[in-house]
């Protein structure tokens, strides 16, 4: 029921004057911890897709005995490498399976190692780069099983440990802020209470006769629950206006990292749609609070 | 229903009223209201005239014995039936509770917008009472910058502009001159003849006189019934104007 005439002065009370603001701030701080659970989540789901069609061998060096040593130790880590080759070009699931160079490993390890020039003592695994067909069934288990009896050392890292610990992390903090929404939902519902309970208070005057004139206490809550809806969505529009430029801002600025660390953030506009939804939240929470509010007290009185 | 079996509005048996922890304000007050009675209820300041109306409707409840409007035992009745029974008590309060935010005429729509008149049929009937009791001129005007007396006139017009089944004003008359007053107490006269059980709360016995309708006294929280005129002072005042009570004739 809308009652668009307002019998309660309500507009003339403080309280009216800084619950907009409020919820302003609430619905600012939701629609960040709401987009940043959207934008990782999507990230989360951009990571999984991408690393899911390849495949990492490491094969561990031969150890190297001596100057004298070394040039039989890279033959046979070349023979290592030619049959390992071989058994993953023979996989079905397999694309393509590539030696990384050792110049390419090195240039991998030099941002935490440094420049080492021909760092040929060291013993740096040789790594395989497997892609892998899309949707052909892969048996990981198996195919390192059946590498490993062939050239022993060699391992196949399907960065799913990497992939589950990335998405675990996620995952934590998509729950922490929903939490965190959740908490400014709760926040926002106190707020309601209390501003309401101020209203009563400060209108009780005018409520009593209307309640003697025979208004009943629907149509009374229904003049707090409209004019909290009110102020519910005028908070929340303006919460929603200064979280904008903060997203876009965020997201700019990400934009500016290397592109190979962060997948840029992007807000879908399915997520820009549950972001404009704050607003209209914010009002409806303020609305049934306020209503629930008043026709409890209202129950109290004779 | 208007009345219980017995044409009668409202029965009060062996009422006691006390505020908190003080003395009994009201002592067994018993009556019984008739259909269609016209009741004046006098009593020094302080004898528990307000209060008594305030039983009557509903703003309290009694500390003891039993109240029944309508035919509806209040103590036991429930809180929606309670809000039906608030709009055919119509009330003039001893301090008005105009609503100090709403105009002259908004103050006096506000029962009907209360009960869900539709706004095109309120508007005719406010302003034809409005003017009846001359604040034709103040419909737009707000309470504090109204006069005592024509603050009082906007808050008999809001009692009346339903149609009560019963009227209870409580001293309606104290702020204006007497040929005001007069004139109001025959706008609740009229009120009475169409239909209306009256109690009005007064300290002003020559009005009481005068008009000779039945008489209750409260005297330190007891009531009893007086003869009219209480003096023998009775005159047939003269018709203070032609009033047309037609806002209520499609009721009923
Ligand atoms: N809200 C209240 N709390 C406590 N005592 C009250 C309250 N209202 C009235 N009283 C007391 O009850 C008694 C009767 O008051 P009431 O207002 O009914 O008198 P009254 O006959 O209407 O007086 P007046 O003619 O001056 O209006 C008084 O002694 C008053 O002090
Ligand atoms: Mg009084």
């Amino acid at each position: 029921m809308l009652i668009r005439r307002f019998d309660l002065p309500l507009d003339n009370d403080a309280v009216s004057r800084f619950l907009p603001w409020i919820i302003a701030f609430m619905v600012y701080l939701a629609i960040l911890a709401l987009a940043g659970t959207l934008v990782l989540g999507a990230m989360a789901a951009r990571w999984d897709t991408g690393m899911r069609g390849s495949l990492t061998v490491q094969i561990p060096p031969a150890p190297a005995t001596g100057a004298a040593g070394n040039g039989k130790a890279a033959k046979r880590d070349a023979l290592k490498i030619k049959q390992a080759l071989e058994i993953l070009r023979a996989s079905p699931a397999v694309a393509r399976a590539e030696p990384i160079g050792e110049r390419q490993v090195l240039a991998l390890l030099e941002p935490w190692l440094g420049d080492m020039g021909n760092a040929k003592d060291l013993p740096l695994p040789h790594l395989i780069d497997v892609e892998l067909k899309p949707g052909a069934p892969l048996d990981v288990a198996l195919l390192s099983k059946n590498l490993a009896k062939a050239v022993p050392g060699a391992a196949v890292d399907d960065h799913k440990a990497w992939l589950k610990r990335l998405i675990r992390l996620v995952r934590t903090f998509t729950a922490l802020a929903t939490a965190v929404v959740i908490l400014i939902g709760f926040a926002t519902i106190g707020t309601v209470v209390f501003a309401t309970r101020t209203g009563l208070a400060i209108h009780q005057e005018v409520i009593e006769v209307l309640h003697h004139i025979g208004a009943q206490d629907s149509y009374i809550a229904g003049q707090f629950a409209n004019h909290a809806m009110t102020l519910g969505l005028k908070g929340g529009l303006f919460g929603l206006l200064m979280a904008v430029p903060t997203l876009l801002g965020i997201s700019a600025l990400a934009d500016q990292l290397d592109d190979n660390l962060l997948p840029s953030i992007v807000i879908a506009p399915e997520h820009w749609a549950a972001l404009a939804g704050m607003p209209i939240a914010a009002a409806l929470i303020a609305m049934v609070t306020a209503r629930y509010t008043v026709t409890r007290s209202l129950s109290k009185m004779l | 229903m208007a009345a219980d079996k017995n044409g009668c509005v409202a029965r009060f048996e062996n009422v006691g009223l006390r505020y908190g922890l003080g003395a009994e304000v009201l002592r067994d007050v018993s009556l019984e209201l008739e259909q269609g009675s016209f009741n004046f209820l006098i009593g020094s300041s302080g004898a528990g005239k307000s209060s008594l109306l305030k039983l009557m409707y509903m703003a309290l409840k009694p500390t003891r014995g039993m109240i029944t409007l309508f035919g509806h035992e209040i103590a036991t009745a429930h809180r929606k039936e309670l809000i039906g029974l608030r709009r055919r008590v119509g009330v003039v309060f001893q301090e008005f509770r105009l609503l100090r935010h709403l105009s002259a005429f908004d103050n006096v729509a506000l029962p009907l917008r209360v009960a869900g008149v539709k706004e095109s049929e309120i508007r005719e009937h406010v302003i034809e009472l409005l003017t009846w009791v001359g604040l034709k001129d103040h419909l737009a005007t707000r309470p504090p910058t109204l006069s005592g007396g024509q603050q009082q006139r906007v808050a008999i017009a809001r009692a009346i502009i339903s149609r009560p089944k019963l009227l209870l004003a409580d001293e309606p008359t104290g702020n204006v001159d007497d040929r005001m007053a007069l004139r109001l107490m025959h706008l609740f006269e009229e009120m009475n003849k169409l239909g209306a059980t009256v109690v009005i709360a007064t300290h002003n016995e020559t009005l009481v006189n005068r008009l000779g309708h039945s008489c209750m006294r409260l005297d330190a929280g007891q009531l009893d019934f007086v003869e009219t005129p209480v003096s023998g002072l009775s005159g047939g005042p003269a018709n203070a104007g032609g009033f047309d009570a037609g806002w209520g004739r499609t009721d009923d």
